[in-house]
């Protein structure tokens, strides 16, 4: 909001610099976001909080700064003072149907009005607080609300039907064009002025182009009211109309400023555009009387809650300065009981707390000590952060960059990707609406965000790359009013060669085997070793190079390569794998304890055997059956080798593995090594039903 | 005897003869190989010109035909023109060889300031660089880390916190709905809630995590962005002790040096309510670096960080717990924000877009 350094100065007498000003005013929480120059005038641009609107124009920000300086406020001479005319009267021009939205309504008619172009001081006023000249009577209805605070409107009086007012609710299907020429359909939630026929205004937001200001107005009809601030908040947001009048109205006016601002308003009319003025309407049909907010000791709050030392006559001083009463024990001085009434103008002080703030604010929060808190318990990291930072670390290590990316994802990857156990692929969380067209879905998966990230780095010519995103994924509760499920995925993606660093040739081309070790990696790194791949088919990824990811036996996620069909879609011409895992899953899993083995006396020997295996036979079943024969000299099996083509048929593999044999107490000779290995060979071939390459 | 002294002088000539061409070897600018020739050819020079089988050994059977007398005269001069062959080729096979020695190790020689074989390293995102560095200073202070939902109720979002139906930060268009009427969180302040449910009081813990506000991306926004939550609890606490608590963990952060600001603000889950500023860490509060309007604070010397104040009594209630007995503090703060403002970033959309070329800058 921007408030003119002079115009202040009409209503305080402050000897402070604009600097100053903006200075102190900040340090009371108005915050003073700029100040520049505008004729012989300075501009303050104030950021203020939701609070205080009693701080929207110049009186309040007038009175934050009386309180400051200790300085009273400029007594502005209103002209007229007359007693409001008697009700019976008043209601032959105004009439309130609905009392329940508006409090209170005052109006007053003024005759003979010439309409035209604003002085010049009245033009610089506006101009400087970034308001545009329309013609003197709409601008003074401006000026006085940026002065005082208080949203008015002017009607042509000749343009209301029969002359008066009724405050009623609108009709459903009730229409209004208003100032803005736009045309409106009202309904019994809203507030309407109506003239004996038809609304003539949408009470507290904008007045209707009938009965408006023109050239040829000669009478006037000044309304200054207050609105129930929920419902022209609800109005508002209905008609998807938001003016400076609703802004103040929906965040609370001074409910006691009418008149004032009224009169104010009248005498400009009168002065600037010739207007002889009739009586004040005022009807005020509920009066609201403050709640008291009672404290038993509010030097000690202070105190108890900021650490200041703030004796109880300099807190009242600062309340009293901010016209906030507070009544004073009769019977027993020492007594701190206090009730405290807040003023008409402020709508936020509720509590005890509230009385604090104020306070404090005034009496300076960089006096506030600057201490720590007594010590306490030792900190802890969340349960799984340690595993999860050498996870995160590890994948660091080995190439891997993190990404982050939205938690909403388009509607268009629905079903395309196979979602981790514990996350359905059915059931998923939608937003009502999105700001990023299409992405009203909350992910089920992580993938199709690193997909996006890939499909951005191939358009830089970033080919050759190894992302991972740590994150939570999203599919529905387990009923409708069931918070959804949240769960914490690891999602991978690789493609192209590995790299060095600052070295432009690359290395080998990745494959599914640097995906899986990388899963084997980082799980490993969180303390989880017994992962175990199994061949499956998997929605997203390629038939033949997909599999499960197992963790003691239980699918905790997929790996594998992305189906064609995917890659074409995001036009990928190269293979890219992904995995995914439900780190919730296996995070919780006890870490395995060491416990040390002795190192081995004796030198071990190994032999290498290979078989022949039909192309759909899997390397796990070889191991799982090597695995039932240890124990005695056969100590470990070790992969070596696959190989198909020249001297293999066309179905077959020729699978090498390196057998290790070894004894604890001495050192094996050859000729028993090779009469075990025989007979390890010779049992498995029985077993698996398959031949060692001669 | 002088045929005999002949025979050997004849012998000595025709071996200084043959060795003319290594007697005054210059090797400067010759290859590798001629070198390597020259050497073999010496070989066979010292095969033909010294051992047993040579000419200068053959001469010694002529000591027969010497006179007794001059036997030991004529031994000595074959033995001299013998050692004085010896010398002649060793030191040509010395100077040969230390030539191909050096020939071979330039060969071999390699540009040592080439970039080593290092498999590339990946990169944390800058966001968990920020997020590890301030939970280590507050697990050191003594917090506990918590992490919760980012769907919730409307009571975990807005009524625990003291925003009733109708609060303007409530009906504000900033909240994310699902279908189903859950909240995305708004703010990280959720969590204040839940920790308390779940630790009760006293306690000390931050929250970091994600928030969605409905905001369309541009340079500075983004619909997603995270924040960190601290909240403490305890008899006793004041304000001060929140300004103790920022000052110190941004010290911490930034130096011994950096100072702090707090402005009175307004948030419905404290009161009193406090912005908090701290000096900025490039111009150490000046408004100037490198001869110029200082970038991460726009020339004002400050940085404003985040939102604090006293735990709102009604927050305290929600949770069961007695705010005449217990005080405490809570602050909040974008993490976004503050990395845009510590590595001057111009455009907030960096964050998500997953640019390795972005990405690498960071460790
Ligand atoms: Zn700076």
């Amino acid at each position: 909001m921007n408030i003119s350094y002079n115009w202040l100065k009409d209503l305080i007498n402050v000897e402070l610099s604009p600097i100053e000003v903006g200075e102190q005013l900040t340090r009371v929480g108005l915050a003073v976001e700029g100040i520049h120059e505008f004729g012989n005038d300075f501009v303050l641009d104030i950021d203020l909080t939701s609070n205080r609107p009693d701080c929207l124009s110049h009186l309040g920000v007038a009175r934050e700064l009386g309180v400051i300086t200790e300085t009273p406020l400029n007594e502005r001479a209103a002209k007229y003072r007359e007693v409001p005319l008697p009700a019976v009267l008043a209601g032959e021009v105004v009439t309130i149907e609905a009392p329940e939205l508006c409090n209170r309504f005052t109006a007053r008619i003024i005759r003979n009005v010439k309409i035209g172009p604003s002085p010049q001081w009245l033009v610089d006023r506006l101009e400087a607080i970034g308001e545009r000249s329309i013609n003197n009577v709409a601008d003074i209805t401006n000026y006085v609300m940026h002065e005082l605070g208080q949203p008015m409107h002017a009607f042509d009086l000749d343009k209301l039907a029969g002359g008066r007012i009724i405050v009623r609710r609108a009709k459903d299907g009730e229409t209004i064009t208003t100032l803005d020429e736009v045309e409106r359909t009202l309904s019994e939630s809203m507030l309407a002025i109506c003239d004996a026929e038809k609304p003539a205004a949408v009470a507290g937001i904008m007045g209707g182009l009938g009965s408006s200001i023109s050239d040829d107005t000669v009478n006037v009809l000044l309304e200054v009211a207050y609105f129930d601030r929920e419902n022209i908040r609800a109005t508002s947001r209905k008609l998807n109309l938001a003016t400076e009048a609703s802004y103040r109205f929906e965040r609370g006016v001074d409910v006691e400023n009418l008149i004032n601002a009224s009169n104010r308003a009248t005498q400009l009319i009168c002065d600037l555009a010739d207007g002889s003025a009739g009586d004040l309407i005022d009807i005020y049909p509920v009066k609201k009387s403050a709640i008291p907010v009672i404290s038993n000791d509010i030097s000690g709050t202070v105190r108890r809650l900021t650490g200041l030392a703030v004796a109880a006559k300099d807190c009242i001083r600062i309340l009293s300065a901010l016209g906030i009463r507070s009544s004073e024990s009769e019977t027993d001085p020492e007594d701190q009981l206090r009730e405290f009434l807040s003023p008409t103008w402020r709508h936020d002080i509720a509590i005890e707390e509230d009385l604090v703030e104020e306070i404090a604010r005034h009496a300076g929060y960089e006096n506030i000590g600057t201490e720590l808190p007594p010590a306490y318990g030792a900190g802890e990291y969340q349960a799984n952060e340690q595993r999860l930072k050498r996870l995160r670390q590890t994948l660091t290590d080995t190439g891997f960059d993190e990404a982050i990316s939205y938690s909403f994802i388009d509607t268009k990857y629905d079903g395309k990707f196979k979602t981790v156990p514990g996350i359905s692929q059915t059931d998923l969380v939608t937003l009502n609406d999105s700001v990023i067209e299409g992405a009203v879905r909350m992910r089920p998966t992580l993938i199709p965000g690193l997909l996006a990230a890939v499909r951005h780095n191939f358009n830089q010519q970033r080919r050759n790359l190894k992302l991972y995103e740590i994150g939570k994924a999203f599919s529905a509760g387990d009923g409708y009013d069931e918070l959804p499920n949240e769960k914490e995925l690891l999602a991978m993606v690789l493609t192209g060669s590995e790299t060095y660093e600052d070295r432009a040739m690359t290395g080998r081309e990745l494959d599914f085997f640097d995906a899986k070790g990388s899963v084997e990696a980082a799980l490993s790194a969180a303390g989880i070793e017994n992962v175990k791949c199994s061949a499956d088919m998997i929605d997203h990824l390629r038939p033949g190079q997909s599999a499960d990811i197992k963790v003691g036996g239980e699918t905790v996620g997929y790996l594998g390569r992305l189906s064609d069909e995917i890659s074409a879609t995001n036009k990928f011409r190269q293979p890219v794998f992904v995995a995914e895992v439900n780190l919730d899953l296996i995070l919780d899993a006890d870490v395995k304890t060491v416990v040390y083995k002795p190192l081995p006396k004796f030198p071990g020997i190994s032999r290498d055997v290979s078989f022949i295996v039909k192309r759909n036979d899997v390397y796990s079943d070889l191991v799982a059956e090597l695995e039932t024969l240890k124990g005695g000299h056969f100590r470990d099996v070790k992969f070596v080798d696959i190989y198909e083509g020249a001297g293999i048929a066309e179905d077959e593999r020729s699978l090498t593995v390196r057998l290790e044999y070894r004894s604890d107490d001495r050192t094996l000779t050859e000729a028993e090594v090779e009469a075990l290995h025989d007979q390890i060979v010779k049992t498995i071939g029985e077993k698996l039903g398959i031949h060692p390459r001669i | 005897m002088s045929d005999e002294r002949d025979k050997v002088e004849a012998v000595r000539t025709a071996f200084t003869e043959e060795f003319a061409p290594y007697a005054d070897l210059r090797l400067d600018g010759m290859s590798l190989s001629d070198v390597e020739s020259l050497l073999r050819g010496l070989g066979e020079l010292k095969i033909k010109h010294s051992g047993k089988k040579s000419a200068i050994a053959a001469t010694m059977k002529l000591i027969g035909g010497v006179a007794p007398e001059e036997r030991g005269a004529f031994g000595q001069l074959v033995q001299s023109v013998e050692k004085e062959i010896a010398n002649s080729i060793e030191a040509a096979e010395a100077g040969l060889n230390a030539f191909i020695l050096n020939a071979k190790l330039e060969r071999e020689r390699i540009d040592v300031t080439l970039p080593g074989r290092r498999p590339r390293a990946g990169h944390l995102h800058l966001i968990t660089i920020l997020r590890q560095q301030i939970e280590d200073i507050f697990v050191s202070m003594g917090y506990a880390i918590e992490n919760d939902r980012e769907i919730e109720t409307d009571y975990y979002n807005f009524d625990a916190l003291n925003i009733p139906e109708g609060h303007p930060a409530r009906e504000s268009q900033d909240t994310f709905y699902t279908t189903n009427g859950f909240a995305l969180r708004s703010q990280t302040s959720t969590v204040q809630i839940r920790a308390m449910e779940r630790r009760g009081v006293p306690i000390r813990i931050i929250a970091p995590g994600k928030v969605f506000r409905r905001d369309t991306p541009d340079m500075t926004h983004v619909p997603m962005f995270h924040q960190i939550e601290g909240l403490c609890v305890d008899k006793g606490i004041t304000m001060a002790h929140l300004k103790g608590t920022v000052t110190e963990w941004l010290q911490r952060l930034f130096g011994d040096d950096t100072i702090t600001r707090f402005r009175p603000s307004y948030f419905p889950f404290t009161e009193p309510s406090a912005e908090f500023d701290f000096s900025c860490f490039k111009c150490h509060g000046t408004g100037r670096s490198d001869n110029d309007r200082c970038r991460p604070c726009k020339g004002s010397g400050w940085i404003e960080l985040g939102g604090s104040g006293m735990v709102h009594p009604n927050v305290l209630r929600a949770v069961g717990v007695d705010p005449t007995e217990y005080s405490g503090f809570a602050f909040g703060f974008g993490l976004e924000r503050m990395c845009a403002m510590m590595y001057a970033l111009d455009d907030i959309r960096l964050m998500f877009d997953n640019d390795v070329r972005f990405l690498e800058q960071f460790r």
